[in-house]
Order: C-alpha cells, then structure tokens, then sequence
C-alpha cells in the first residue's frame, strides 16, 4: 500500500471528493476559521523514507502524549505531530517548537500500539527542519546526502592544503615574521603555522556562525505563528530568564534523566557534551595563547603529558570517544525496539568519532617521533574539525542551536513549564477547550 | 515521582558541579600559578642562551628549533652508514649550549617527548 492511496482512503473516509481541497474545521472554541488543508504527499514520502513507513499506521490514542515525561498537558506532543505527519502538513511542523522538545528517548516508540515511531516522526521533521531554515540552504542538502562526502570534506583539505602551500608568500606579503618568540613555542607550527590556523578557523567558523543566526532568525520567527505559541502552560519568562533556565536545563540534562525507555542515552550525551566542553576550553586557551595575560613565562605546545591542561583534554577526548561507543552501542542493542537511524544521524557520529580518534593518533604520532606522519595524521585531524565545525548549521549539530533556540522559545512564550519539575499530571488535569490542532471535522472547503 | 526528582534532583546537582570543577580546574591551576609564580617576562628566558662560543648555530634558529632533529638525525646516518663525519654532531652541540638540563630538555620535557639520543652520548 502507497502513501498516496492510504492518504485517498482517508480522505474518502472522511466524506469528501477525491481530488477536492479539504477544510478542517474545529468543533467548537474560540477559534471557527476554517484551516484549508494541502497535503504535500512527497513531505509525507519524505518523512516515510527517514521515519519507516509504519508511522501512517498511527491511530491518534494518544498513547505517545500520554506515556511522554517531558510533553505539555495542552496540546501535548507528539500526537499532534503525528496526526499533521499522516496529513503532509509540513507547514506546521516545521514551525513547531514542541517537534524539538522531544529529546526522542523512545518512551513513545516502545509503547506505541501500532509502531508507529512516533519519536522517529518527529526526529525525522527536526532533519527537515534544519535543511528548510539553515542558509545556504544547499548545503543542508549536501550535508543530507552520503555522495557530497568527498565534496564537504574535499573543500576544506584543498582550502588548508593550499593555505600551507603558500604560507611562505602569505608570510612574507603581511610582514609576519616566523615564530621564534623565546616565550611561545608550537612544535606544529613548522608545518602549521599557528597564525595560518587561527585566521583559517576564525575565518570558517565566523561565517558558519552567521550562517547559524540566519537560521536562528528564520526558525524564530516561523515559530510565532506555530499552534504551540497560542498555548502557554505556565506564565511566559523574559527572554535573559528563559535563556538562564534552558541553560541550567541543558547543563544538568534534567529532561534526559526522565528517561525510561533508554536510559543510557544520558550517559552518552553527557559524556560528548561534557567532553566536548573540556575540549573547546582547552582550545580556546591554545589559540589565544598570543594574547593572555596570564601566560607571562613559557608556552610550549603540544603540552606535557601530565600538564593540567594536557590531562584536561586527555579526559575530554576519552569521555567523547566513551559516549560515541555506548552510542552506537544503543543503536544496534535492540533494533525492534528502538531507532538505530538513518544516514543524516550515523554522519554526525562518525564525525565526532574521525574527529576523536584522529586526534589521538596525532596525539601518538608525536610522543612516538614519527615525521612526516604526526603532521599527516593532524591535517587530517583539521579536515574532519573543520567537517564537524564549519558544517554544524547542516548536520545533525544543528540541534545545537535549533533546539536551545526552540527550548527558549518555549520557555519565552510559557509552554515550557517550570525547570526539572514537571507538573504532577494526576488530580490537576485541566479541562481544556478543542483547538485547531484537535481536527475534530472535516468539511469540503467549496460548502 | 516527583520524590524520586527530588532525590535526584541534588545528585544532579553534585555531578555538574564536579564536572565544572574538573573542566575550570586547568583554567584555576594556571591562574593560581600566575598569581603567586608568575614567569618574569625580563627574567632569564626560557631556554637558555647559548654560550657566544661562535657567532650563530649550523643553521638558523627557526629551522633548529623544529627541525634540530631531523638534521642530527641525518648526521647520524653520514657517519654510521658512510664514515663521513662532518662539521655537525651532538658532541659539537655542547660547545655553546653547555647544559642538556637547560636548553635540550626544557622543550623535551615540556611537550614529553623523550628523545634516544643521551642513552648513549654524553651531554652534561
């Protein structure tokens, strides 16, 4: 059975003329404009190729809604989902914060009655989301599709190949004279110019960067118009308040502990976040290096095995690489039950993993004294930093900024709820008006 | 539910708490070091200053400071393969920079690496 004809069926079912337009109407409420449906059959091939067919299957019990820790007791996800899912309404999911609420722990998934997946649905309209509001959007597509790998990584190594073929020129050009300070020192920089790399990297990374907060705008303002902006659980917060509580909600991974389906997922993320965290400060401490006043004796990079900063990132490094492993390790350990993902999910792991484990081998290459390997294995290292950093708007980083963007949101308009406490469901249920969202009838948009 | 939040809701806390330590502790490590050792930019300098035996090095000072090795290396092939020995060996080296301790390990030691050459030559 197609996607099409099901989408027929259901139309029939409802009464109306195949081929006609169809308006939903709702029941009752304050809201009696009628809402002209369009299906787009090819989102709904779409979100069946990422998510499995099975998700047409879904029945609207509201099983999902109600087993979800995290979901809002109005207008609660991810049935609503669901339901705009069968009907190919990509406009209003791709402006729906609650579609990036879910932190997909497959709570719903497993308790599904029909399999349906609703948490695949909704992982599946977060990777249409990042590829409709990032800019440029080609490279969304690009970043999507496995033959565009050679291209994405191919662009940055010609880049920095070509920046170290004519280092010297470029050197000689702007006056910048070898580093041979007696305080500073980088055993790279031989190969590597410790400029070269700073100006390259903060070169890619402001443009991705710009790139992001085009996206950032475009995502935000969509969500204005979403049905979950109209439908505050909690009084709205100020923006500087919502931001301070999704961070210390992002921090303490309060919603992924709510896990029961998966509960190693908060490990794993823990680990990469943290380990990542430990990672950019330590960075950030290499590159500005020229510029802290602090650092007023010597500095030589790499550093000591047992220097702080060395050891620092040491445990970075293990604890991303750890979370990377119980990663893939979820993804394969019950395969019926929960999702082992698709192409766009499988990409971002491999990158951070190349990212990782090639940063170790540098790390080895030079201990052990083998030239010109270390400096191979750390143009190779750059290339994959450089496919995890400048492409992040695209991958399936981008829930770092569209999520955070959503969760704020959320907060912002009251949806959010209080912070790690979720509101008790039972005894305090509220009886709730039907809404647009709810299509409770279906007429012929002409009558 | 809400119980079980709460109990964990402190063990949370506690855990960020240790990772941000462990994350600020290098940052804390280098500012305390700042503060109560800090280098003196006009100090004696990092490596020490060879003595001014001869008026530069057997190359320049960019290409020794990375590639010293590399060129030992090359010399240690000349003689040991093919019996020439040339102006350049570990042994001429000590004439101006007379300490290992201050010059030769300060970088060795800083970026732990722990060359074979001292196993067998001598270098006070």
């Amino acid at each position: 059975m197609t996607v099409e004809t099901d989408h027929k069926a259901l139309a029939d079912e409802a009464g109306a003329r195949p081929g006609a337009p169809l308006t939903m109407v709702p029941s009752g409420g304050k809201n009696k404009r009628p809402i002209r449906i369009e299906p787009d059959l090819d989102f709904i091939r779409v979100l069946g190729k990422r998510a499995g067919d099975t998700f047409i299957r879904c029945f609207q019990c509201g099983t999902c809604s109600a087993t979800c820790a995290i979901s809002p007791d109005v207008e609660p996800f991810p049935r609503k989902e669901m339901s705009w899912a069968s009907w190919g309404l990509k406009d209003l999911l791709l402006k729906d914060p609650d579609v990036w609420l879910c932190y997909q722990c497959h709570d719903c998934s497993t308790r599904c009655p029909r399999g349906a997946r609703p948490g695949d649905v909704l992982a599946a309209v977060r990777q249409e989301c990042i590829q409709d509001y990032s800019f440029p959007r080609f490279l969304a597509r690009w970043v999507g599709q496995p033959q565009y790998i050679p291209l994405l990584l191919g662009i940055p190594a010609l880049l920095l190949y070509l920046a170290l073929i004519f280092k010297t020129p470029i050197e000689n050009a702007l006056g910048l004279a070898p580093e041979i300070g007696p305080r500073i020192s980088f055993a790279y920089s031989s190969v590597f110019p410790h400029w070269l790399l700073n100006s390259f990297f903060f070169f890619f990374t402001g443009l991705m960067f710009l790139a992001a907060v085009v996206g950032i705008i475009r995502f935000w303002r969509a969500m204005k118009t979403s049905v979950a902006a109209t439908v505050a659980t909690a009084a709205p917060r100020s923006l500087p308040s919502s931001l301070v509580t999704v961070f210390r909600s992002i921090i303490t991974h309060d919603k992924f502990s709510l896990c029961t389906a998966m509960s190693s997922r908060l490990w794993s993320h823990v680990s990469i976040l943290f380990g990542f965290l430990a990672l950019a400060v330590v960075t950030f401490w290499v590159i500005t290096s020229g510029l802290n006043p602090v650092i007023r004796g010597d500095f030589v990079y790499p550093f000591s095995f047992w220097s702080p900063w060395k050891m620092l990132a040491n445990i970075g490094g293990v604890a991303v690489l750890g979370g990377c492993l119980l990663m893939i390790y979820d993804r394969f350990r019950d395969r019926d039950r929960f999702s082992s993902g698709n192409y766009f999910d499988w990409s971002l792991l491999a990158a951070l993993l190349l990212v990782i484990l090639t940063g170790f081998i540098t790390e080895i290459l030079h201990y052990v004294r083998l030239e010109p390997h270390r400096h191979i294995a750390y143009f190779v290292h750059l290339v994959f930093v450089c496919g995890l950093l400048f492409y992040l708007p695209y991958s399936k980083l981008a829930h770092l900024i569209y999520r955070t963007t959503a969760l704020v949101f959320a907060e912002y308009t009251g949806r959010g709820g209080p912070a790690g406490e979720m509101p008790e469901t039972t005894g305090t249920a509220v009886s709730r008006e039907p809404t647009a969202a709810d299509g409770v009838a279906v007429e012929e948009a002409s009558s | 539910m809400s119980d079980k939040k709460l109990a964990t809701g402190g063990r949370r806390t506690i855990a960020v708490a240790i990772a941000v330590l462990i994350i600020a502790f290098p940052l804390g490590y280098s500012i305390a070091g700042y503060l109560f050792a800090p280098g003196d930019p006009d100090g004696p300098p990092f490596l020490e200053r060879p003595d001014p035996k001869y008026d530069s090095c057997v190359r320049e000072t960019v290409f020794m400071r990375y590639h010293h090795w590399e060129l030992l290396r090359s010399v240690r092939e000349e003689v040991v393969r093919y019996g020439k020995r040339g102006d350049v060996g570990l042994s001429k080296c000590r004439d101006c920079h007379t300490s290992r301790e201050r010059f030769c390990d300060k970088c060795h030691h800083a970026t732990s690496l722990t060359p074979d050459c001292f196993d067998c030559h001598y270098y006070p």
